[in-house]
Formats: C-alpha cells, structure tokens, sequence
C-alpha cells in the first residue's frame, strides 16, 4: 500500500521533472545537430567504440550508433538487466559466454545465409558456443590470448616457455597479473596440467593453492592501463594474462616487449557478435553485425584503438598492411590455435567460486 | 636570530609542501609535449601532436561539452533550490526547521558512491532510462547541501531590517527576494555556484554509474585510460588544467576582487 | 483572527519556498536510500534479484574474510590519510596566515589548491606516472645517488596514500586557513600577558580554538577518503581491495545490487560512526 502510493508519487514527481527537463533540453540543446534519421545502440567491448571502425558504417547508412563499452560478462549482464527490453539492438560478448546469453533469451536467431562463415578461421567458428539446436545466434568476429608478455631484455624468454614460471620465485616482485579471474584461473589451470573445459569444484583447492603463490611473487594486479604502465615502466618485468592486445599497440615505442604460448598452452580468447532479439530494428542490427565482420569491418576491428587482435575473417588480411599483420603475428596463428584452449565455462556456482577465490588473493 | 630561524624554516616548509602539490600537475603537464607514445621519462622531445589528437576526439569534444552542461545546470538548479530553502528557513519559523535543515545538509556526509547506487537502483525500479539528466540529478543531489549551506551561512540578520524596509515600501515577497535578498547575497550565491560547477565537472562515480551513451570528462578519460597508456591522457589533464586556471584567474580579477572591494 | 490568516498565507508561502528542495533531497536522496536499504536484505541468487527478506548478505560481510578486510583497509587508509593530512596542511596553513603578508595571503591560498582544478581522474594517473619505478622521483633520487634501488612507491598502499594526502592537504590547507583567520590577535596578546611562550599559547589557546575547522576538515576527509573508488583502484595496485572496489567488483562482475547495497549501508555506518564522533564540532551556523 505505501510503496504503491510512493511508487505512484514518485512517478508523479518524475513525470513533472521530465517534462521541466524536457522543456530545458530544448533550449540547452538546441544546436544539437540533426545528425541522423536513425540510431542504433550497441551493447560492445571497448575496440568498437574507434570512430575509424564505426564511422563509415554510420555514414554508409546514414545512423547513429551508439557505443556503450563494458568489461565481463557480469557487467553486461548487469547493464542488460537495467535496461528495458528493446534498448539494446546489439550485443558483443565473451564467446564462451554466448549461450548463457541464449540462455536467457537475449539473442536473436541470424540466418546462416547472412554470415560469411566460410571465411572466417575454422578454429574460431565455435559452433558449440555461437549455436543452439541448429541455430546460429553470434558469430566470432575477433580472437586473441591470455597468455605472458614479457621485456625480453630483462628476462630470459627460455624461462617464459614453462608457465610455471608464474608462480616460481625466479622473478620474485617482477611478475604482474591481469585483473580477470576467468582466463587467468585457465592459466593456472593450464600450468597444473588440467584442461580449462574440464574445471570443477574439485580443482579449485588446487587452483586456490597456485593462486595463493603467485600473489606471493606478483608485484601487483592490475587494469590494463596499470598493466601496460608497469610493462612500459619497468616496474614489472612479466605480464601475466597478457598478450598481443597488450604489447601490439607499444611495439613501435618498445620492441623489447614480446609474448610468447608457453609449452603448456595459453587461454584462448574470442568476441562473438549477435542481435539483441528484443530490438525493434533487426534488419539495421543485421546489417551492423554484417559489416563488423565483413574484411573491411574487420581490418578496422582487429587494429582499432583501445586494443589490437586477430579478426575472425581471413579475408581481413587483403585489409592490412604487412607491418599490421607482423604486429598481429598473422603467421604464427596456426600454432597458436593448437596450443591454446578457451576460457573456462563455470557454472554459476563455481564462478561465484572463482570469483571469491580471486578477490581472496587479492586481499591476502 | 630566532626569528630567523622559524622564518626560514616557515618558508622552507611551504616551499616543500608546495613542491609536493605541484609535483603531478608539472609532471602530467611536461608529458603532455611528450614526443613519443610514452609520458614517463625519458623525455623525448618537445612536441603538440597530443594536443592535435585530444582536438581531433570527436568523443573527447562531446564529454566536454557533456561536462560543461551537466555542470551548469545542475549547479543553477541547485542554487536555486538552496537559496529558496535557505531564505524560508531563514526568514520563516517554520515547524520542525532543525530537522529540515538536516535533512538537506544530510547528503553530504553520504559517500558520492551511495548516493549513486541509491539513485541507480531508484531508476531502475521506476523504468527510467540512464542519461546526462540522470547525472545532473545526481550531482543536484550533492551540490545542493553545498548551496544551501553557504547561502544560508551567509543569512544574517542584519539584511532583515533591509528587507522590512523593502516591505514596508510595499514590495511583495517575491519582488523583495529577487531586487533586494539575492544581490544582498550574490557573494555567496556566486560562491556556491561555482563550487558546485568544480564539484559536478569533476565527478566521477555518479556520472560513471549513471550515464549510458552520452558521458561527462571524467568517464571519457576513464575510458581513455582503460585503453592504455597514452599522453593525450596528459594532453586532456593538462588542458583542462590550464582552462580552469584562466577562468579562476578572470574570476579573480573581476568578480570577487570588486566584490572584496565593495 | 487577521493575524492568523496572515500567519497562515506566511507559512503557506515559506514551505512553498522550502518544498522544492526538500522533495528533490526526499526523492533523490532519502527514498533511493530507504531503496538500498531494503534491497541489502534481499539476495541474488542464479542471476536474478529474489526478494526474500534476510540477512544473508551482512552475515557473508561477516563470514568472508575478503569482504571484512576490505571494511579494515578501508578504515586504516583513511585513518591514516586524515592524519597525515592534517599534520600536514595544519602548519603551510598556519605559515599562510601568520608568516606570509596580508596582501599575498589570498594568491598564496590559491596556489595551495590549484592542483584542485586538475581532473580528478587524470590526478590519480599523474601520481601514477611520478611514483612507478622509472617515474620523476625514482629517476632524481638514484640521479642524486640518495637511493641505490628505486623506492616501491607504486602500486600499493604507500601510492594510495600520497594520492589521497595529496588531494586533502589542499583540502585541508583551506578549511584550517578559513579557522586561523578568524581568530582574534588579542588572544595572543592575552595569553602573552598571561606569561605563556608560544608553544603554550598554541597548545593551550590557538589549538582548541583551531578545532572546529580541523575537526570539519578531518571529517570531510573522512568522508570522501572512505568513499573513494578511483584513487585506490588506479594507485593501489590491487593489492589490497578497500570497501568501494568491492561495491564495484559486485556491481561490474556480478550483477549483485543486494550485496552492493548491504556493503554500501555499512560503508555508510562507518560514516555515521565518524559523524559522531565529530558531531561536537561540525554545526553551520549563520553569520
């Protein structure tokens, strides 16, 4: 009873401000440029908020995209459901994480014929992930790995072939560690000889353990930007969790950074792209899927600003220059994907797992 | 001799305290001329392409502009509604006025993270979609305290006897309030308006959780920052930096050295 | 019977002069509290708010070391943070007030805290660039010979530290400056009188008469110090987590409001222990 006169007060109440502030974004806003009969909004990781990758295709079909960038899957999952249905047209999400997002019926069906699957790196077309009983709802549109960077001037990068080095007192204070738990946990993981598909509570002990003595020997855990700083810096020496997306985009300023697959493996990461099935604009959404993972779409996706990887679609290649494609290590792709496996899959209770497991590192 | 000592060593404690302030802002300022990818030493060389690359971010532009209206509005309704408050409180016996005053002083001693999640799971509940108006409520929210406070501090009585006599030449209420309480107080209205644009203009949690596409400054820099190490991250700091100084400085010199005067 | 009309249509009109405001600080401040609350004794559970009324989540800050410790750095950090700061800006304040001529005061507060007006973001990043291990200060002391291996000073609590002492010594500078000015000089002069020295004077008229803007100051620090996310998530290193990161780590990886909510009610608790133990001395009053 109460709540239901608040809720109709303060609906009230809202209702008046809206339209005070309506009646203000007229005036304050009135410059805004008619810039475009259409918008389209975008639910996506931080490569595709480059005005380079987007902008063509805004003016190519005269729209607005609209860019909201997040990190983790929690967190889209988060905005999604602060949303109302219909406010999001499409969506990029953690490959791994597809069918949980089918799952909870957030994708739409694409028409296979619309895809240029056949194109795109037969390792990464995750089918497992990307369909569902024959459909298709994502498709891959960028890849890279997890794995360890390194200034190959202060380490000796035969050490960095053994992943146990992550938690070996060689580098003590040296070491750096990426702040996601899911790929590094597969890192670990990795190094303890247990397949990052095959993850359950069972191996967490063991896992818990590794992470405990890696903290030990790590001088910090960090962000991208501290990441990169304390690769840059000097301050650390090894990155773990990183990769090309993190060294790709200073090899020009520091030729002394490198990354390597150790001999255990590395984690694997991959981006799918999808419709937002409650989207009132599919055929637009359609139309942005198709063209981030068209070759053009592509070149531009796997060198945009925030972080550079491999595109999905090999014809990406005809898109970039040699030093592009030496940079992405294009050649050596074919190694790496043996090597490597994807991130793991937890269940919601053993992510929770995870999840405590990393932040109690974090705060020993 | 004595003196002289405690002299010399005042001068010397603010000179270090001093150097310590002023250490990052030099530091973020000479690497923004950085010629190179990297803004750590060694300095590579002096060069303006930062700047060239902070003018060419058409998003970088839009967060300012973003910025620069949330601050403004928020700021201006904030005034208003403190100064409303602060005169009826001040003026009026109104009942429970302890308690009101509370209340509207109360968000400041909230961290700016609760009021944000508070605000977040309020909209959410009622449907409303994120946008810049939902981070001028917000930064309304914590600016407001703010105006009311100083502008009802500022409320003595001795203005009173001005205003009867306003009255008692047949003034009404609201044309006493606008020609004769607010140019009385335009001291202090300016003050908390201006504090309340540095407030809004550098807020990051609320307009970090509240806003969806359109975002302020400091969100965008979060994002610049999240992409990595870049010294138009330096370039932006640093030209924000030296925007604000100058406006200060005009400030200053103009407004609230005549008022000083007066 | 006029005179009460007239009372009437006067306090019609002053609650129609202090409604505005108190509404906006009722819709905006007080409900999405009373909101948070009332969520913290929710839960979450496979992916979806169930509002089943407990006190799972409070009982899990208490159960989980994590989440305790993170309550416990946060307290330390910002303990220490007030202090220091307070130690600090006490005397450049004092110095502003008594050594530097009149005519000088005003630009020598100024240049206290304009570093204010940097972004605040991009301040936290700048302390980032000075203290790594090839930063401006590593760099002149080993150039000066004064230290042989570069300082740890980033990425752990000693860069949080400087980051926040950093902000709150022109916080502070200020509101203390504010409190000295005001100060009569016949105090002084009365205590001299009385035949005190100038410690005496200072521990036994200047100081207690000095508190209230300290206190103010300190409990201002304490506020936002204890709230803040930026500062401990670009400096710290995550080495440790202070209560805001966690806040955002249940936000940004999970989805938990309900547990975002109960460790924001406590961060909140926190606050209001510090209030009152301030509360002596924090009043505004009119001029």
């Amino acid at each position: 009873m109460i709540t239901s006169v608040n809720g109709a007060f303060a609906r009230r109440f809202f209702s008046s401000v809206a339209a005070v502030s309506l009646a203000a974004v007229s005036t304050v806003t009135a410059p805004a440029p008619a810039f475009a009969t259409e918008e389209l909004n975008a639910l996506v990781w931080c490569d595709h908020t480059d005005p380079a990758l987007v902008e063509p295709f805004e003016k190519a079909n005269d729209v607005k995209v609209n860019l909201k960038d997040y990190e983790g899957t929690g967190a889209a999952l988060s905005i999604l459901e602060q949303s109302q249905p219909g406010d999001w047209d499409v969506l990029v999400i953690d490959g791994v994480d597809v069918q949980r997002a089918v799952g909870l019926d957030l994708l739409a069906e694409i028409p296979a014929d619309k895809l240029p699957t056949a194109d795109i790196f037969p390792e990464v077309r995750m089918e497992a992930n990307n369909m569902k009983d024959g459909k298709t709802y994502a498709v891959t549109e960028k890849f890279g790995y997890n794995t360890i960077s390194f200034d190959k001037t202060k380490v000796d990068p035969a050490d960095m072939k053994d992943l146990s080095v992550i938690w070996s007192d060689k580098y003590k204070g040296r070491i750096a560690l990426y702040d996601y738990y899911l790929p590094m946990i597969g890192l670990v993981a990795l190094g303890l000889g247990k397949k990052t598909a095959e993850l359950s509570d069972a191996d967490m002990p063991a896992i818990t353990e590794k992470l405990s003595e890696m903290k030990k020997v790590s001088k910090q855990v960090s962000d991208v930007v501290s990441s990169q700083t304390a690769l840059a810096t000097g301050e650390v020496d090894i990155l773990v969790g990183g990769g090309e997306w993190i060294t790709a985009a200073l090899s020009g300023e520091k030729p002394n950074l490198d990354w390597t697959v150790p001999d255990q493996g590395a984690v694997r990461w991959a981006q799918s792209i999808g419709v937002m099935k409650a989207s009132k604009k599919q055929d637009l959404a359609l139309k942005f899927v198709q063209y981030i993972v068209s070759p053009e779409g592509q070149a531009r996706l796997a060198t945009s600003s925030c972080y550079w990887a491999m595109p999905a679609n090999m014809k990406a290649g005809e898109h970039l220059t040699d030093a592009q494609k030496a940079a992405l290590r294009w050649n050596d792709q074919a190694e790496y994907l043996k090597k490597t496996q994807l991130y793991p899959i937890p269940s919601a209770e053993l992510d929770q797992k995870m999840q405590d497991a990393w932040t109690d590192m974090m705060q020993q | 001799m004595r003196d002289m000592m405690t002299r010399i060593a005042s001068y010397a404690y603010a000179g270090l305290i001093y150097g310590f302030i002023f250490l990052p802002v030099a530091v973020l300022v000479l690497f923004s001329f950085q010629d190179g990818r990297l803004p750590v030493p060694p300095f590579n060389g002096f060069s303006l392409q930062w700047y060239e690359a902070v003018f060419a971010d058409r998003k970088l532009m839009a967060a300012l502009g973003n910025s620069f209206i949330v601050a403004i509005v928020s700021s201006l309704i904030a005034c208003l509604l403190g100064f409303l408050a602060a005169y009826a409180l001040a003026r009026y016996k109104l009942p429970g006025s302890a308690l009101q005053r509370g209340l509207l002083i109360a968000p400041m001693t909230v961290s700016y993270l609760i009021i944000a999640l508070g605000l977040l799971t309020v909209l959410n509940t009622f449907g409303i979609r994120l946008s810049l108006w939902t981070v001028g409520i917000g930064h309304v929210v914590i600016n407001l305290p703010l105006c009311f406070a100083i502008i009802y501090s500022s409320m003595g009585d001795h203005h009173i006897n001005i205003e009867r006599a306003a009255r008692d030449l047949s003034a009404s209420d609201i044309k006493v309030m606008v020609l004769v309480t607010a140019p009385m107080l335009m001291p202090s209205i300016l003050a908390a308006f201006f504090l309340s644009v540095t407030f809004s203009w550098d807020e990051f949690i609320i307009a970090f959780l509240l806003s969806r596409f359109d975002v302020t400054l400091p969100v965008e820099i979060w994002s610049l920052l999240r992409s990595g190490l870049n010294p138009k991250t330096n370039a932006i700091g640093s030209l924000v930096f030296l925007v604000s100084v100058a406006v200060l400085a005009v400030l200053e010199l103009t407004l609230f050295g005549r008022t000083k005067k007066s | 019977m006029s005179t009460i009309t007239l009372e009437d249509t006067e306090r019609r009109k002053a609650w129609g002069f202090v409604a505005p405001a108190l509404l906006w600080t009722i819709a905006f401040f007080v409900l999405p509290f009373l909101f948070m609350a009332a969520m913290s004794l929710w839960s979450r559970e496979s992916g979806q708010i169930v509002r089943a009324w407990n006190l799972d989540n409070y009982i899990a800050f208490f159960a989980k070391d994590s989440l305790f410790k993170g309550l416990m750095n946060s307290l330390e950090i910002t303990l220490i943070v007030t202090v220091l700061s307070v130690l600090l800006a006490y005397p450049l304040a004092w110095i502003i007030a008594e050594r530097v001529p009149k005519r000088f005061q005003r630009l020598a507060l100024i240049m206290a805290v304009l570093p204010f007006w940097t972004s605040y973001v991009v301040r936290s990043y700048s302390w980032l660039l000075v203290l790594s291990k090839n930063g401006v200060i590593n760099q002149t002391l080993m150039t000066l010979g004064v230290v042989a291996e570069p300082l740890e000073i980033a990425s752990n609590r000693t860069a949080t530290v400087i980051g926040f002492v950093h902000f709150f010594v022109m916080l502070l500078t200020l509101t203390i400056y504010a409190n000295l000015i005001q100060l009569s000089p016949n105090y002084r002069r009365a205590a001299a009188d009385l035949g005190a020295n100038g410690l005496q004077t200072f521990w036994h008229v200047i100081l207690p008469l000095t508190l209230p803007g300290i206190m103010t100051g300190a409990f201002l620090t304490f506020v936002l110090c204890i709230g803040d996310y930026v500062t401990p998530q670009i400096l710290g290193g995550n080495n440790e987590l202070v209560l805001p990161q966690i806040v955002m780590l249940q936000l940004g990886r999970r989805a938990d409001f309900p547990m975002a909510a109960a460790l924001s009610i406590i961060l909140m608790l926190a606050v209001t222990a510090a209030y009152v133990l301030c509360a002596r001395w924090l009043k505004i009053e009119r001029a």
